[in-house]
């Protein structure tokens, strides 16, 4: 289930809120969690197995570890922190990159589907019949896994207290705000909310105010902006030529950033009706002067995340500069390939890293006394390079897409496709860039209480009735040759 | 924010929730879209295999969704909001100048091109009688004038070259004829056929290949059937905005004779159907081209009362409906197979029926990605 549906909008979210506050407070999170599990298993209900099996085992190496502490029995606490670092990061590798691991050791008969083939037939001697399909990868695993390992090492570092009640704890690992596409959630960040949060008027329409922009943003801005992109990854590279291979990153780089801060605004308002504050996940990244910069806004939970649980725990920056540089490319690349099983993605990490050290090392004096034209120029050219890396998955097509971007694909500067998209997408491009700065936060804070007062409501349900045209038409699928 | 504002804001976004949960719960379900042209997605049965594997969840998002309150409305509101926005299509639909909405035509599969040509060429050296090779250009070629500046459109004329050097059967030029009268209303604005008009041009491009003296257009009664025919690419396109087309017909049914049969494997009938040169009981309906003939069949037998002329075989489809009625002047009997229907052996159905003449006609769009012509020997 996504937000951005039809059915999320219209028929999902006015049961979760009448249920949610037509419960008393007591019962509250049991019935969030019953809600969470129902969204989850939507998807793949098979998989809501995975969410009791991870609560069940990170709630006990919770208590493990607090008990451990409490004895002053450090080796154990280690013991169990490892072992559920352990049992999170299995779940994500399996799921997620087993099967390319075994395609890339080019290893035969043992993919995730030949498993699931043999499990089935071991369940069936058993007399349980399972879905005859292979289950797809967890929806957000990436996401609640990072999360569910947050919790054991923040009760050993002392950040956060074990939580008592399984069932509280099962409403964190599986809050469906954020569940599928974050921001990811420290538990120390999280803990007392979940025991304890207040429901106010005012944080309900805070939150409805944050989801409508969210909703906007992917429905209006990322899924419109991302057929531009769609069409440029499917130009026969030959086709290509420089400025419209340039368009199309650009492209790339609005869909991905809406789609992107438009689903954690989503899930920001969403937690916000249910009386939970996440922390921001995005600062507009794009009017970053540095590449330092851009990942304080990009992303800024993930960036935190291993920051916290990997660069720290690596040594940080008090180690030798040799160990330094090194630690820097483990973050990046384990950065990169978080992002998706596929070379690209670790390409993509590392050319951060890369970058990043030569930016910290070499760069920042220069950078310092460029104009500031000139950082915006420097930061979003490598932002646009980074998200070529990023998007175009096959290298057999990477190669001809930057080829054509540097003029060396002989595809010209120009034909007239390009004159066509630029004219048809150049309205919504310019809204997009617009919107992609704080431009509009800074006149909707000088329009003063009073209009502002006004121009909300109004605002909202325009956005809304928009909204719906859009999420209506998914489905508009005419049926036209065989009956006319 | 105050407490009383906030309350205000929190009720407005419920308000809106409630409403339309309760518009939808109350509205009853829709069996089939008119405008769109197909059955609509019903509430899916809840068991335990549907749940686990799923079925029912997708299933029951995309009913949300079909039935959505209001439904058209919203897939209207979706094309104006692009239209503001500067996008010249929506649902690959260009919109054109004068009105006129055309199905974008992209680069076809060359592998399927090749594939269709040869079956066409194999049937011919198949059967004793001659076969007449006839490609008819869309919208998208002969009015690309119209499309919005720059768009992309693959030229038609390079499929029409491509069909006549890897043949060796007459192939006849509609394009040409058709260019010549691009600025009359040869094609719908909202449908993807052409009109009478342009059928008779057709008519006229057909003629030399096909071996008759074709009608001169003064010497019919031109009369308009209807003023409200919203086609085909109006459906595809969520446009709204647009005026519809008129409809024109220009021959007179009398003593003309439709079958709509079904054969078995060997061409014995199994059951004939009359229907009319024009069943304006369409005209009440959606589905208005339909009139032509009265829509689809596999295989129809047009019998005119003309018993000296010889016997045609038209393998078609759906843009020969309207061209059907001028032929009438010249053939005693004129048998329309679709391929997509009929899947015995047009080959021994030539020798069978008699037929002396054997036309293949076929939209550029459809020859180009029809996967029936397998059917075709």
């Amino acid at each position: 289930m996504v937000f951005s549906s039809a059915f999320f909008f219209f028929f999902y979210l006015p049961i979760v809120l009448a249920a949610y506050y037509l419960t008393p407070l007591k019962l509250r999170n049991l019935v969030l969690l019953v809600l969470n599990l129902i969204f989850y298993a939507w998807g793949e209900p098979v998989y809501i197995l995975i969410m009791f099996l991870s609560t069940a085992i990170d709630y006990t190496h919770g208590r493990i570890v607090e008990k451990c502490k409490a004895k002053g029995n450090d080796r154990g606490a280690r013991m169990a922190v490892a072992s559920s670092v352990i049992f999170n990061l299995a779940l994500l590798f399996f799921f997620k990159y087993w099967d390319f691991l075994m395609t890339s050791f080019g290893v035969q008969g043992l993919f995730r589907a030949d498993l699931w083939k043999a499990f089935d037939g071991w369940m069936r001697s058993f007399g349980i019949n399972l879905p005859p399909h292979t289950p797809a990868l967890p929806i957000g695993i990436s996401f609640y896994t990072f999360q569910t390992m947050s919790y054991t090492i923040d009760v050993y570092r002392g950040d956060a207290k074990a939580q008592r009640s399984i069932i509280n704890f099962g409403t964190f690992v599986t809050l469906f705000p954020q569940l599928i596409a974050g921001p990811i959630i420290k538990y120390k960040d999280l803990g007392d909310q979940i025991d304890r949060r207040d429901h106010t008027a005012e944080k309900f329409a805070a939150g409805v105010q944050r989801f409508t922009v969210g909703l906007a943003k992917k429905v209006l801005l990322a899924n419109n902006i991302g057929m531009l992109w769609d069409i440029y990854l499917a130009t026969p590279t030959q086709n290509l030529t420089v400025l419209g291979s340039w368009l199309g990153i650009l492209a790339f780089a609005l869909q991905l950033y809406f789609d992107f801060s438009g689903y954690s605004d989503m899930a920001i308002g969403l937690g916000r009706m249910l009386g939970f504050e996440f922390l921001e996940n995005f600062n507009y990244p794009y009017i970053s002067q540095s590449l330092t910069e851009f990942w304080r806004r990009w992303h800024i939970s993930l960036g935190t995340w291993f920051r916290e649980y990997l660069y720290i725990p690596l040594g940080g920056n008090r180690v030798s500069k040799s160990r330094l540089l090194l630690n820097l490319m483990i973050v990046w690349a384990a950065t990169g390939i978080w992002h998706g099983a596929s070379w690209n993605f670790l390409l993509w990490g590392l050319y951060y890293g890369v970058l990043l050290v030569v930016e910290k090392f070499f760069l920042k004096k220069c950078l310092d006394r460029a104009p500031v034209w000139l950082r915006h120029v420097y930061a979003l050219f490598f932002i646009l390079i980074g998200w070529a890396l990023f998007a175009v998955e096959d290298f057999a097509q990477l190669g001809p897409y930057l080829a054509a971007m540097f003029g060396f694909a002989g595809g010209g500067l120009w034909n007239t496709d390009f004159l066509y998209y630029l004219a048809s997408y150049l309205p919504i491009m310019a809204i997009a860039v617009l919107a992609s700065t704080p431009l509009g936060k800074r006149l909707w804070d000088k329009l003063g209480e009073k209009p502002r007062q006004i121009a909300l409501p109004i605002l909202m349900v325009a956005v809304l009735l928009i909204c719906t045209c859009y999420l209506v038409d998914a489905t508009y699928n005419p049926f036209l040759y065989f009956r006319f | 924010m105050s407490k009383k504002y906030a309350r205000f804001i929190t009720g407005l976004f419920c308000g809106v929730l409630t409403l339309s949960v309760a518009a939808n719960a109350l509205t009853p379900d829709q069996e089939f879209s008119q405008i769109e042209n197909r059955a609509l997605a019903q509430k899916p049965k809840l068991t335990a295999d549907t749940l686990l594997s799923g079925s029912f969840m997708s299933d029951y998002e995309t009913y949300v969704n079909d039935q959505f309150v209001l439904r058209d409305f919203w897939v209207a509101g979706k094309a104006y909001v692009e239209r503001i926005l500067g996008k010249k299509e929506n649902n690959d639909v260009y919109f054109c100048a004068d009105g006129a909405l055309i199905t974008r035509f992209d680069e076809p599969d060359a592998d399927r091109v090749s594939r269709n040509l040869d079956k066409v060429n194999q049937f011919a050296a198949a059967v004793e009688v001659p076969v007449t090779l006839g490609l008819i250009p869309t919208q998208a070629c002969v009015w690309s004038h119209k499309l919005p500046a720059n768009a992309p459109n693959y030229d038609q004329k390079l499929v029409l070259d491509y069909v006549a050097e890897n043949t060796a059967l007459p192939t006849v030029d509609i394009l040409s004829t058709l260019m010549a009268h691009k600025d009359e209303a040869i094609f719908y604005r909202t449908d993807h056929h052409w009109t009478s008009l342009g059928a008779y041009y057709g008519y006229v491009a057909l003629a030399d290949a096909l071996d008759y003296e074709p009608v001169p257009l003064s010497q019919y009664q031109k009369t308009t059937v209807s003023g409200s025919f919203y086609g085909t690419v109006f459906s595809s396109s969520g446009v709204r905005w647009v005026a519809p087309d008129e409809m024109d017909t220009y021959v007179p049914e009398e003593g003309i004779r439709v079958s709509s049969v079904t054969c078995d494997a060997d061409w014995n009938p199994l059951v004939v159907e009359e229907r009319q040169l024009y069943d304006e009981s369409y005209l009440d309906k959606k589905d208005k081209y339909s009139m032509f003939l009265g829509g689809n069949q596999p295989l129809a037998v047009v019998e005119t009362g003309n018993t000296d002329k010889p016997k045609l075989l038209i393998i078609r489809d759906s843009y020969t409906d309207s061209l059907v009625p001028f032929l009438t002047a010249h053939y005693s009997e004129i048998h329309l197979a679709d391929l997509r229907y009929c899947k015995a052996p047009l080959s021994s159905y030539v020798t069978k029926a008699g037929i002396d003449q054997v036309l293949v006609l076929y939209s550029v769009p459809n020859f180009t990605s029809d996967a029936n012509f397998p059917f075709l020997r």
